[in-house]
């Protein structure tokens, strides 16, 4: 008898807590996050005259030379598809060894590919993070340094002049929050949403 | 390097500075005391007590105490399973994803309510809203509450003076987590909400790429206008859901099963430094926490202030040893010197596998944090650190989880150490063992026993299970030292009920989730029966008073013998296993 009280309230106590904290605090959290800020809690969504270009959160491969490199990416498709059916792309971290063989071919390429664009550089060394795949793959910005390291090629490809470009970095660019938190960083698909004049710079 | 350490100090500081009187808070809490919710929280608590048809004023002895948890343990585990093998046919799944097999919800829903989340999984492309916020969240919150409850089972036995009630295990974990729990899990939801992770239950977005990309006959990406793209793809997915809710718990509750495959590394999990800030205090909060609460529950605050100190030299020291490997980043990324490794405009380092906005110090921090606490949440790939910088998570893992561990149990487990640190130095000096005016007989020491070497037991045959099969080499995503390095990780971080892993490694097969998944359960649940039953039996022994013989068991003496004899342990069991792979791979990397 008493054992079987054990089982029904061990049951009873899982039923309560899955409705405690499951939905109701799921249900609350939904709620109040969509009233105070309905544009993170939506997925910070960039969306110029209809057409939603990305999420400020997650970034894109560049690889034209008019447009800002970003961070190492390996998107892939196959693990979603678009309401079409279509495929659409993901992106994933290497999860290679630092200490590795295929990684130090794979930062050699890179470094390659790197030098073949910006001849002007020469020999100066590349910024870590643009040789380098990110945590998520999906890492929407790079350092400071490494836009820096762009400015005289887009200068080049796009027919701004190097101040133009940096104006637009400098707007991209967040600060460390409360000045000692993080890495300065820029956004990448915002820069090159400036660059292609889709959003404003002012 | 200054901006470094200062952040650094910030992290380390905000941290013990919040836990002191949160430990306090928990106290009041776990006694039934009146507090700041209490008018709001009461009536709720009564209303909870009525629907499971419990009294709350019931006093159980150790083996109905240990009983109840088991039960609910049972059911959270049916529960769980169900959801994810029946996901397809329940509802909020927008993306319309089938169940999981048998054996990956096997191993999830073992890892879920064993506080470890593990995840053989990418949340965003295989689970449902359901799964994620009726299914993992619920375990998120009463796994934790359920380490508390036996966490303060063993005080109660500590303290008692022939007294068999160790409380209500219904009412320690609903108190847990209507009281502690789901407050602070709402205030870090709306932080993370404010500073950019989706809180909805809408479809994922699809956006416009402003670089379409082709995809060639074998799949690979190209580019758009390549002879050999047999299509184009201009799309891509955001992934949407009732992320921050779960995050916040997650953390918290030193759960670390992300919403998202790549878990705190994610945008949308981790959207800033701020946020970063606030999820890593989040994740060792209450286990430290506890280490004083334990202080203040002896009514001797030296007792816990002793053994934060011995906990926290472990952490220190292997904060610096990851932070600087970091730093210094690897021969193979250097390139002869054609990339920049220092700190001028950028983080520099390895940034291999971290993010731009968190850089080595963020990341660092984060790696020793989630890997002392058993939270298993990662914010850069720790398949991607050093070999060395990767050595120390393994090590914080396999020690136990008892440097501050998971909430509640990580402390059981240390104190499972105090024991057999105090009966090991009581023989020396020829004296009968004695905690906190308890004699130490064979009973507790068997159960010490048990605390201390269940988890290195389980992690070196679950890797040797996982090394016999030669299957296993399809898994590895690195070759050579590394890719031993990827199972020893998985079978440590099962085995120490953390979660996190070298993500390359695919777990996903018959053979590895039913093996980690019952190193999970018996790492979660044998320490749950050692506990009850060495609480049962303190209670029983008399208060003995204390002389001049007694053996202190808070000064500095007492702290340099508690981590000899944490390091002693996991030196002994796992450094044969750690020279073949870490510490292998680092003197090949230098050739």
């Amino acid at each position: 008898m008493k054992q079987a009280k054990t089982w029904g309230s061990g049951l009873l106590l899982f039923l309560v807590m899955t409705v405690i904290t499951g939905v109701v605090y799921t249900a609350v959290c939904t709620g109040v996050a969509q009233l105070a800020f309905p544009y993170q809690a939506n997925g910070s969504i960039i969306e110029v005259d209809g057409v939603k270009y990305g999420s400020e959160l997650v970034g894109q491969q560049f690889t034209d030379e008019d447009h800002m490199w970003g961070r190492v990416m390996s998107p892939s498709t196959g693990t979603f598809t678009n309401n079409e059916g279509e495929d659409v792309l993901w992106y994933g971290a290497s999860n290679l060894s630092p200490a590795g063989d295929d990684f130090a071919e794979a930062v050699q390429a890179r470094i390659d590919e790197i030098h073949a664009a910006h001849p002007e550089k020469g020999s100066e060394p590349i910024p870590s993070d643009l040789v380098t795949n990110s945590g998520s793959g999906f890492d929407p910005h790079i350092s400071p340094a490494a836009a820096e390291y762009q400015v005289e090629r887009l200068a080049k490809n796009t027919g701004k002049s190097e101040d133009e470009i940096r104006a637009i970095i400098e707007k991209c660019t967040e600060q460390p929050q409360l000045g000692i938190l993080g890495d300065a960083r820029v956004n990448v698909l915002k820069v090159n949403l400036m660059l292609d004049g889709i959003l404003p710079v002012e | 390097m200054m901006d470094e350490l200062i952040e650094y100090g910030v992290y380390v500081a905000l941290l013990v500075a919040l836990a002191i009187p949160l430990s306090a808070y928990i106290n009041k809490v776990m006694a039934g005391d009146k507090t700041l919710l209490s008018r709001v929280l009461v009536p709720v608590e009564n209303v909870v007590y009525k629907c499971i048809r419990i009294d709350k004023n019931e006093d159980m002895g150790w083996k109905k105490y240990l009983a109840s948890t088991l039960v609910f343990s049972i059911f959270s585990f049916v529960g769980l399973f169900a959801i994810l093998m029946l996901q397809g046919f329940l509802p909020f799944n927008p993306e319309g994803l089938p169940g999981q097999s048998w054996h990956l919800a096997f191993n999830t829903a073992a890892s879920f309510v064993t506080n470890t989340n593990w995840q053989s999984y990418s949340g965003e492309s295989s689970l449902s809203y359901f799964s994620q916020a009726i299914g993992l969240t619920v375990q998120n919150f009463v796994t934790p509450a359920v380490g508390l409850a036996v966490l303060f089972a063993l005080f109660r036995g500590l303290v008692s003076e022939g007294h068999l009630g160790l409380g209500n295990f219904f009412v320690d974990v609903t108190r847990a987590t209507l009281f502690i729990l789901i407050p602070l899990s709402l205030v870090v939801t709306m932080v993370d909400v404010w500073q950019g992770s989706p809180q909805n239950l809408s479809d994922y977005e699809t956006v416009q790429l402003l670089e379409p990309v082709g995809v060639d006959e074998e799949g690979n990406i190209v580019d758009a206008d390549d002879p050999s793209a047999v299509e184009t793809v201009d799309e891509a997915t955001v992934p949407m859901g009732p992320q921050a809710s779960q995050v916040a718990i997650k953390q918290l509750g030193t759960n670390g099963g992300g919403y998202n495959g790549v878990n705190s590394a994610s945008a949308l999990e981790n959207p800033t430094p701020l946020t970063n800030l606030i999820q890593c205090i989040s994740l060792l909060l209450i286990p430290v926490a506890c280490v004083f609460s334990f202080g203040r529950f002896v009514m001797d605050r030296r007792q816990g202030r002793a053994v934060f100190a011995a906990m926290f030299v472990v952490f220190l020291a292997s904060l610096v040893v990851v932070g600087v490997c970091e730093q210094m980043g690897t021969p193979q990324l250097a390139a002869d010197g054609q990339v920049y490794m220092g700190t001028d405009g950028q983080s520099g380092g390895n940034m291999e596998g971290k993010e731009t906005r968190f850089g080595v110090t963020d990341s660092a921090l984060w790696a020793t944090f989630t890997t002392s606490a058993s939270n298993g949440a990662v914010n850069s790939m720790h398949d991607s650190y050093t070999p060395l910088g990767g050595m120390v998570p393994i090590i914080l893992m396999a020690l136990g989880e008892v440097i501050f561990g998971g909430v509640g149990c990580g402390l059981y487990s240390m104190l499972g150490f105090v024991i057999l640190t105090v009966f090991i130095a009581g023989l020396m000096v020829g004296r009968t063992p004695e905690w906190l005016g308890k004699k130490i007989g064979p009973k507790e020491m068997r159960m010490a026993v048990i605390l201390c070497i269940t988890t290195p037991i389980l992690v070196l045959a679950g890797s040797a299970v996982m090394c016999l099969d030669p299957a296993t080499v399809d898994s590895l995503n690195n070759p050579g030292a590394h890719g031993f390095s990827e199972v020893l990780y998985a079978a440590t971080s099962a085995g120490g009920n953390n979660g996190s892993a070298f993500a390359g490694f695919n777990a996903n097969t018959p053979l590895i989730n039913v093996v980690l998944g019952l190193e999970m359960l018996a790492n979660r649940f044998v320490p749950i029966v050692a506990v009850c039953i060495l609480a049962g039996s303190l209670c029983t022994r008399p208060k003995v008073a204390v002389s001049a013989g007694t053996l202190s068991t808070c000064n500095a003496q007492f702290v340099f013998l508690l981590v000899l004899m944490v390091l002693l342990v996991g030196a002994l069991s796992m450094f044969p296993a750690l020279a073949l792979g870490p510490v292998a791979e680092h003197l090949m990397m230098a050739l």
